[in-house]
């Protein structure tokens, strides 16, 4: 059994930047920096505030594509936290 | 360079996996060796992610014999004309220059004892860590009078390259009236949809060329597919009369093909078709099998938090060659599975920080130009199987805004996931 260290644990004062940067694996199979077109759009370089609003909605289903929706609805307050101070980090292009 | 020692190396796996925490390999010793086999879907991801996210402290080396890859996803998409062969087509450059070691051969066999894979030309190479990617090898003599042989006369086109090439030849040598006959696979099988989707690249070759009088036909051993009722309205739609799938109720069993003659026979009729595509039943590539790694399905077990082989903690195996649990066959899983392995390889290399294992697909259908349709899930480990968390599927009756809007998307994760890939 692997060590399950840090994903869904909750309390944590900062966000989790290495679990931000392994959830984002999930991310790049469709976002590319310097690639976002109206199918995919940009996630990189926003701010966090943006990204987990963004996030959140895909989870409670406000907006709309299923890809989405589906890829959210594992996600913990702490997870979107992580991915949102992780692709903040990353240049757009 | 001083070679790290099997015992020292055994003897720290095993204290981390007792403890539960990873310990990094070696510290000060030579460099823990990773070898993928296979420069697929699942391979190519893999070697670029423990490289590129390990700093170089893991030495990876990638052998696959090919110096050019294509893809089978979307190769439907060169069937129907709407891509060319050399859009799918992609090479090792960037990942090479990113420090990958990509040995241009073919692994011949593995031996677990010594850790070492061995090459066709006798070469040794030892590893750390093992990965096994081959994909999928096809069981020919699944339909009774195929062969390896016999599809040079009715290509199956589930590998892309040139059998990709040969079907489409035969595709665009059709005149109208001419038939079409498909033998689909049986399950487990690579890309669940794609027999379907490529059933309607045919039609949309023929509907285009105005070859009103010809005919296609699926035999499927199957009683049910994959986006079933999406693809049924969509032939209804888009290809009224066209297409006839028939189950095994309906045909009574598929009994062979003659290529010679272009005959296909099932229990019920005998068919003579101008274009025989024959995909058979799959299982996993040669390597794994000899190498024990398969069970009696032809696929192999993995550990669901690891992906690591049920029979082998040192290896790992991923893509269309493992049994994925609730997850399909695609490229989608393989790249997602191939992340998932390189977090717990740097893990167990390097000492980097380990966590819950999670997987995800998406496989997007073309049944007509800018009608698209889509079905997905997650995945998590779960009762000893990745096990699906939630599942979506399109919803028969969309608007055309919304299936055009799937097209895009589903041409701009191509251009993504093989940059995920290659580079």
């Amino acid at each position: 059994m692997l060590g399950m260290l840090g994903a869904g644990s909750s309390a944590q004062a900062a966000a989790d930047l290495e679990l931000g940067r392994y959830l984002a694996t999930e991310c790049t199979t469709c976002h590319r920096p310097g690639a976002a077109t109206a199918a995919i759009p940009n996630i990189y370089s926003l701010a966090e505030s943006t990204f987990a609003e963004v996030m959140k909605g895909y989870r409670d289903k406000r907006l709309a594509n299923p890809v989405m929706q589906n890829i959210a609805s594992r996600l913990s307050d702490d997870d979107i936290a992580a991915l949102a101070a992780f692709f903040a980090t990353v240049k757009a292009n | 360079m001083p070679k790290l020692t099997r015992r020292h190396f055994t003897t720290l796996a095993g204290a981390s996996l007792a403890s539960g925490l990873f310990a990094p390999a070696a510290i000060g010793q030579a460099k823990p060796r990773v070898i993928v086999i296979g420069g697929g879907p699942a391979g190519a991801t893999i070697a670029r992610y423990v490289n590129k996210e390990s700093n170089g402290a893991v030495h990876v080396t990638l052998i696959e014999p090919q110096k050019e890859f294509t893809t089978c996803f979307f190769s439907n998409l060169y069937v129907g004309g709407y891509r060319d062969l050399q859009s799918l087509t992609h090479n090792y450059d960037k990942v090479r220059k990113e420090g990958v070691n990509v040995v241009q051969a073919t692994a011949a066999g593995i031996n677990p004892a010594t850790k070492t894979v061995v090459l066709t030309t006798q070469e040794r190479l030892p590893y750390d860590r093992l990965v096994v990617a081959p994909g999928i090898d096809l069981k020919f003599d699944s339909v009774p009078g195929y062969s390896e042989a016999a599809s040079e006369i009715m290509p199956h086109a589930w590998k892309a390259g040139p059998q990709t090439e040969l079907l489409v030849k035969k595709l665009n040598a059709l005149n109208d009236g001419d038939q079409i006959v498909m033998i689909a696979p049986p399950n487990p099988y690579r890309c669940p949809p794609g027999p379907y989707e490529r059933a309607s690249m045919f039609a949309h070759v023929l509907k285009t060329k105005g070859h009103t009088k010809s005919k296609i036909l699926i035999l499927d051993p199957k009683p049910t597919f994959s986006k079933q009722a999406l693809f049924l309205e969509g032939w209804e739609k888009h290809y009224p009369g066209m297409i006839e799938w028939q189950d095994p109720k309906m045909h009574g069993g598929i009994k062979g093909v003659d290529a010679t003659t272009g005959e296909v026979k099932t229990d019920l009729a005998n068919y003579k078709a101008q274009l025989v595509n024959v995909i058979p039943a799959q299982m996993a590539g040669k390597i794994a099998r000899d190498a024990g790694l398969a069970d009696q399905t032809g696929f192999c077990p993995i550990d669901p938090e690891t992906m690591k082989s049920k029979s082998n903690t040192d290896i790992f195996v991923v893509g269309d060659a493992c049994i994925p649990g609730d997850m399909p066959k695609s490229a989608f899983s393989a790249n997602s599975q191939a992340k998932v392995a390189a977090m717990v390889i740097r893990a167990e290399l390097t000492g980097a920080r380990a966590f819950p294992a999670r997987y995800s697909n998406t496989c997007w259908s073309l049944i007509e130009t800018d009608e698209n349709v889509k079905v997905g899930g997650a995945y998590e480990p779960g009762e000893g199987k990745i096990k699906a968390s939630s599942t979506f599927v399109s919803q028969k009756d969309e608007a055309p805004e919304l299936r055009a809007q799937n097209y895009k998307e589903s041409t701009d994760w191509y251009a993504s996931i093989v940059a995920d890939m290659f580079g």
